[in-house]
């Protein structure tokens, strides 16, 4: 099987890496992004949003960066270029004064280090992801939060490092892609790391890498970028419908595990994996609850459904507790803060819910606005 | 890899076969199949809105054609012929159509076993054996069934060929496309252009259905919840739809009509990607004229087969009341009988009278009256 790393630079390398360079955004953005181009603004005065007359803070779950001090660690092994990409600095802060951010919760995504079979160099590269993304959040503790990262291919350590992570380091969940060389995350061998986020009550964020393990490179030789479009919210869609099916919602009813991009397709088009445990006599569901239990209590979306009607399927189909707004920052998809606050159904508590309310309790942040 | 004609059988044996006795109850409250087991055949239901009598069109109805075993004895592909089950069309179907309120359904083969056919003599006889055996279901019950074309699509000419033979010869008024991808070729390749150019000329309505997973999928599809349906279905029609539009096929050919089974697809319920990427990326995009919505305003419909109302709020939303048809994927038993729709509170009567018939009375120039 081609690796995820192969994959993405062909797929997302060809549109993005030509814009790393002159546009200044990390490459393992980009891979997790797919493309598309990095919005770098000069800074200025810092957006701020109100509803109804009232300040409220918004918090973004969907934003990707890396940190200084991986390159070291990788220094001479075969992964030595996948640590590049620019670190977090003052444009970020600028990005988000622009855009009305108030929290963002960064993660580092593209799980290329999941790949790595050594696990000293495997715990070593997150380790120093996790610590760098510890000192960006401690250096600016009033605008970001962050997610551990895992080595999510020894799960037992996947599970110290999400202890050690959010106890020791004060991060706030952990952020995980779709599978682990092709294998679901489904699978009991992963259940130590579940079993983790279960206990600690801590939100896993998911982001997908292009479906690469479900489809070949070549069936994306397309027009339209649809290794992105349609592979993104593909594998999202295939890692959820397999944590319902196999049941570990059920072995784990405490998680609360939230999909990049509106949760791909899953909770926009619900239905056919809501009954097919009912229809289809081959489905042999492990799930103990109906499927729609889990997709309005354990399985939350951010909002990039990108559409105002799009947006109120999503919160009809979940709940409104169940979404949360993302932005997929630093890449530049149409995703202003401006499409939850002017929404043309949801009401002005559902918005606040949404901009940063659910979020709130999940983080277990402490509002601080006014 | 896994071919398709197998994946198809699997799907198709597991399912259709032993479901309709064990039928269980599900979770939406569809009916169940007392006449199937052994009661007397129903009375007709005649579906009215207010006062007004209602035709009600299925557009997504399967069959199998019996004969299809005569003309595979002997070759690799026996073991994919039909011969019993109900998938055959007999007064079983016409009871059930009767149950449910089916006043006509627009019948297409089940599977697409034979899209793997290599042999071009083969490939036609059976596709002939299928339209041959349509017409003679059409000629039994000519009130209640419309035939659609089979075609060899793996062989663009032999498929524009046998569009226009069912259409002209054997009166069928439109065309069944049963895979996404014919083996290795997509079907936006140029050596297609003779296909679509023919569905053009006649003005043929092109219903396409899923043949499953595309085989690269077959491991990861092997877990639980039947994922080669639930999942592989819908993505190989968001695939499809997403290569006609970002090809450019259906700008090359603005007068195909083609309707996406199961809500067609995820692409209906989550447009907004698909549109979004094109304004960030325009290069992406150059191969097709328009913006992706407007394909699906205009060219690309999909039956209602989203079960709940939520769903169907949402593809009304998107495509518009006149892009959407009634489907209900009989004799799979899927909960979507006309009440679905009748009940819904998210249309009026007029939307629902496009959706159950009105729709496709206009698109196939059908009498509207119907002489039940």
């Amino acid at each position: 099987m081609q690796t995820r790393r192969d994959f993405f630079k062909s797929v997302a390398g060809a549109a993005a890496g030509a814009y790393i360079a002159g546009r200044g955004v990390s490459a393992s953005a980009q891979r997790g992004g797919g493309g598309g181009r990095g919005a770098v603004v000069p800074p200025g005065p810092r957006k701020q949003i109100s509803i109804g007359g009232k300040r409220v803070t918004v918090i973004d779950v969907h934003a990707h960066c890396t940190v200084d001090g991986v390159a070291e660690v990788v220094k001479g092994t075969p992964f030595e270029r996948q640590a590049g990409g620019r670190a977090l600095g003052a444009d970020r802060i600028a990005l988000i004064d622009s855009e009305g951010i108030d929290i963002q919760v960064l993660t580092i995504n593209g799980y290329w280090w999941w790949e790595v079979q050594d696990r000293d160099l495997a715990n070593r590269i997150v380790r120093a992801q996790n610590e760098g993304l510890a000192r960006w959040v401690s250096d600016h503790k009033d605008r970001f939060v962050a997610l551990t990262s895992v080595s999510l291919q020894f799960p037992d350590l996947a599970a110290e490092q999400l202890d050690y992570g959010v106890r020791q380091l004060g991060l706030r969940g952990a952020t995980i892609g779709g599978h682990v060389s092709g294998q679901s995350l489904s699978d009991p061998k992963f259940d130590p790391f579940w079993a983790k986020a279960n206990e600690l009550g801590v939100i896993v964020f998911m982001h997908p890498g292009g479906a690469d393990n479900i489809i070949k490179e070549e069936a994306w030789k397309a027009r339209g970028d649809i290794g992105n479009i349609i592979g993104n919210p593909l594998e999202t869609t295939y890692f959820l419908t397999r944590l319902i099916f196999d049941g570990t919602f059920d072995r784990f009813p405490n998680l609360k595990v939230c999909g990049a991009h509106g949760g791909g397709y899953l909770p926009s088009y619900f239905q056919r994996t809501e009954v097919a445990c009912d229809v289809r006599n081959n489905a042999m569901c492990a799930n103990k609850k109906h499927p729609r239990e889990y997709l309005t209590t354990n399985i939350m979306a951010d909002t990039m459904v990108l559409t105002d009607e799009g947006l109120r399927h999503l919160v009809a189909e979940m709940g409104v507790s169940q979404v949360v707004y993302g932005t997929d920052n630093p890449l530049n998809w149409p995703v202003p803060v401006e499409m939850i606050v002017n929404h043309s159904t949801l009401t002005d508590d559902q918005k606040i819910q949404i901009l940063s309310g659910n979020l709130m309790k999940l983080l277990k942040l402490t509002p601080t606005l006014a | 890899m896994r071919n398709r004609r197998d994946f198809v059988k699997t799907l198709a044996a597991a399912t259709a076969g032993s479901f309709v006795a064990q039928r269980p109850a599900t979770s939406l409250g569809a009916g169940g199949f007392a006449w199937a087991q052994g009661g007397a055949a129903p009375k007709r239901r005649e579906v009215f809105i207010g006062r007004k009598r209602i035709k009600v069109i299925d557009s997504h109805h399967h069959l199998n054609i019996a004969d299809v075993a005569r003309v595979v004895k002997g070759t690799p592909y026996e073991p994919q012929a039909v011969t019993t089950g109900d998938g055959i069309v007999g007064p079983e179907r016409i009871a059930w159509m009767d149950r449910d309120g089916i006043d006509v359904a627009l019948l297409t083969q089940q599977g697409a076993f034979w899209y793997g056919v290599q042999d071009r003599g083969l490939a036609r006889e059976i596709v002939k054996a299928q339209n041959e055996g349509t017409a003679a279901v059409v000629a039994k019950y000519p009130d209640r069934f419309i035939g659609m074309a089979s075609m060899p699509l793996q062989f663009p000419d032999l498929a524009a060929e046998a569009l226009e033979d069912g259409i002209t010869r054997l009166g069928f008024k439109g065309a069944g496309i049963s895979a996404g991808w014919a083996g290795a070729k997509n079907l936006t390749d140029p050596e297609y252009d003779v296909f679509w150019s023919k569905a053009q000329e006649l003005g043929t309505f092109l219903f396409m259905h899923p043949g499953g997973t595309n085989g690269n999928g077959d491991p990861h599809f092997g877990g639980k919840g039947a994922l080669p349906n639930t999942i592989g279905n819908p993505l190989e029609t968001t695939i499809f739809f997403s290569r006609l539009i970002y090809e450019g096929t259906l700008d090359r050919f603005p007068g195909l009509k083609i309707c996406g089974a199961h809500g067609g697809g995820y692409l209906p319920s989550y447009l907004g990607r698909t549109d979004a990427q094109c304004r960030r990326q325009g290069d992406v995009c150059s191969g097709k004229k328009r913006p992706v919505e407007d394909y699906f305003h205009t060219q690309l419909m999909a039956d209602i087969m989203v079960f709940r109302e939520e769903g169907l709020r949402h593809l009304v939303a998107e495509l518009g009341v006149g892009q959407l048809v009634y489907g209900t994927d009989i004799p799979f038993g899927w909960p979507v009988t006309p009440d679905f729709i009748l009940n819904a509170r998210v249309l009026n009567d007029a939307q629902k009278e496009q959706i159950l018939g009105g729709n496709l009375i206009k698109l196939l120039k059908l009498t509207p009256a119907t002489t039940a």
